[in-house]
């Protein structure tokens, strides 16, 4: 993908110390979603990119949707229209349409809730056709129940165009990024299509922000081509990893590469089969998390679907299996 | 106790006649102080949002001349314009001494740093974030001005009253630059002046109400306007 937009740091925190962030890139028509922690710096690296830091005016080339929508006096109409173009106002008026504030926009500004001002803001800063599109927490106002149409009319509204989409909320990260930046401590850890950073952090404290449930730790019993055996309490675990016999190491997972199944012998290619009982299930977004303790507690989240299809409770016995592939072992104490 | 009587009555007695010569005083009052604010606010609201949203070298030293010059006394002003506008001055050609055009430009020069300290305050008070998506608007440098100027009215309106306020109640400029000339360049303050030294002490202090009631009319319209738009 050609790199449309390419920004090289220092990217400075206000209080002086810089982000550890070289430089960022992103491809015409790619929507890369800048990705951590509350304090993590996401913020300051978006203002960044839009110039704000210094209290400079946005480049007429790039539009930006700062966080927490501000209500400029006026009506709703007026903050959906302010500083677009003529030939843009129907654009932003179809945009209000789709996020369903087309009934509000006679109203005084200030007396919108949060999240329909979010979705104003939100439409005026797609509705313009800057090639590239900075959001921060755009969806963070929206109910949660309204944030899949909210992401897909984004999707729609950035096709061709480049946007960098902040977010502390994994489900707006999968549904509106092709590739993801996690930042932790001022630092861009992993960056990498969404799918392959959820399912295989490149270590645990991207695992633990990313949303990651499993992290199990052990001593390495077995290495050789790129994979490793880790004795995590009663089971050995295989990952991707490049360990010594011996080394104290963690092994990171996702819960959505953990398949659930009856505990009736079956073939799999997964190394990595056992098993237990359900210890808990709690809903997590759309999905369910199934916790079993094989000797080890592994969590496994899977569609509500086949949740329903296997009959699971508490207490229920299934066979839990993931591939060697899917995990990675890493040294513990240090950070790739 | 008596002598206070008197003063009331005496007060009530002004008040109550309103000749032609008290009504051209109030009258010059309202145009010279309504002028200088309207000068002072025109010219220092944009220099005041300049201030406030600019990111310049100076800015810092702008910034303290401007609130150094809301304390500026009014007798000091007119003292300026007086040496500038005598007949040997720079301006001393224009003949404009002692006439309402003079007092207009010494009150002028009074409510101008009034009016941009005070927006330049209330600029100030947005914040980093509303800033920021003023900033967000992709606006030139009037629009974002324009847009900021809304998000700050009540700010904006709060330094016409304060201006006004100023210059209405202000004695010493318009005393040196107009030279309180009856008929020609008495207003409110500068006729209690010439009321309270001749010991015409009751029309002193009706000519006081008088001017009272005229900042009270002003600010009760400013402050409806202020409210009206504070929300919306």
């Amino acid at each position: 993908m050609a790199e449309a937009f390419v920004f090289t740091g220092p990217f400075r925190l206000p209080r002086g110390e810089a982000l550890d962030v070289a430089e960022l890139s992103v491809g015409r028509g790619e929507r890369l979603v800048i990705f951590g922690p509350n304090g993590a710096g996401k913020t300051t690296l978006l203002r960044h990119l839009a110039g704000t830091l210094t209290g400079a005016p946005v480049d007429p080339g790039i539009a930006y949707l700062p966080q927490r929508a501000h209500a400029f006096k006026g009506s709703a109409r007026r903050n959906l229209l302010l500083g677009l173009a003529k030939d843009r106002h129907g654009a932003a008026e179809h945009l209000a349409a789709e996020l369903r504030v087309s009934g509000l926009l006679e109203r005084a500004a200030v007396s919108l809730s949060g999240g329909e001002r979010q979705r104003v803001a939100l439409a005026r800063a797609l509705a313009g056709t800057e090639p590239l599109v900075l959001l921060d927490e755009p969806l963070a106002a929206i109910d949660l129940r309204d944030r899949d149409t909210v992401a897909a009319a984004i999707v729609r509204a950035l096709e061709g165009r480049s946007g960098v989409i902040v977010t502390h909320d994994e489900a707006t990260a999968a549904a509106v990024g092709d590739r993801i930046a996690v930042i932790v401590d001022g630092s861009i850890r992993q960056v990498g299509p969404v799918a392959d950073v959820f399912s295989l952090p490149a270590d645990e404290e991207v695992a633990a922000v990313v949303g990651l449930r499993n992290v199990l730790e052990g001593d390495v019993v077995a290495a050789g081509d790129g994979l490793v055996a880790v004795a995590c309490g009663s089971v050995e675990v295989w990952a991707l990893g490049e360990l010594d016999p011996g080394d104290p190491a963690r092994v990171l997972f996702g819960g959505e590469t953990v398949t659930v199944s009856p505990p009736a012998p079956m073939t799999s290619s997964a190394r990595n089969r056992w098993t237990g009982r359900v210890l808990t299930v709690r809903r997590v977004g759309r999905l369910v998390e199934v916790i079993v303790d094989v000797g080890v507690p592994v969590a496994a989240v899977i569609t509500p679907g086949s949740f329903e299809a296997l009959g699971l409770g508490e207490g229920s016995e299934v066979a839990v299996s993931f591939k060697a592939t899917a995990a990675r072992a890493v040294a513990v104490g240090i950070h790739h | 106790m008596e002598f206070l009587w008197d003063v009331i009555r005496d007060a009530v007695a002004a008040l109550g006649d309103f000749g032609p010569e008290l009504r051209e005083v109030l009258w010059l009052t309202i145009v010279v102080s309504g002028l200088a604010t309207v000068i002072g606010v025109v010219t220092g609201v944009p220099v005041g949002l300049g201030l406030g949203l600019g990111r310049f070298r100076g800015r810092k030293v702008a910034l303290t001349i401007v609130n150094a010059g809301m304390g500026i006394p009014p007798v000091l002003a007119g003292l300026v314009l007086l040496v500038v506008l005598w007949d040997d001055g720079p301006l001393g050609g224009l003949d404009a001494l002692f006439t309402p055009g003079a007092m207009v430009a010494a009150q002028a020069l009074l409510a101008f740093p009034i009016a941009a300290g005070v927006t330049a305050a209330a600029v100030a008070n947005l914040g980093f974030d509303a800033r920021e998506h003023i900033a967000a608007l992709g606006l030139s440098r009037t629009g974002t001005a324009a847009v900021s100027a809304r998000e700050v009215w009540p700010g904006i309106v709060g330094a016409t009253a304060a201006a006004f306020g100023r210059v209405v109640s202000e004695v010493g400029a318009v005393l040196i630059v107009g030279g309180n000339i009856r008929g020609e360049t008495r207003v409110l303050t500068t006729a209690i002046v010439e009321e309270a030294r001749q010991a015409r002490f009751g029309a002193a202090v009706g000519l006081g109400v008088l001017l009272l009631v005229l900042a009270l009319v002003v600010s009760t319209v400013l402050t409806a306007t202020q409210l009206r738009r504070a929300d919306g």
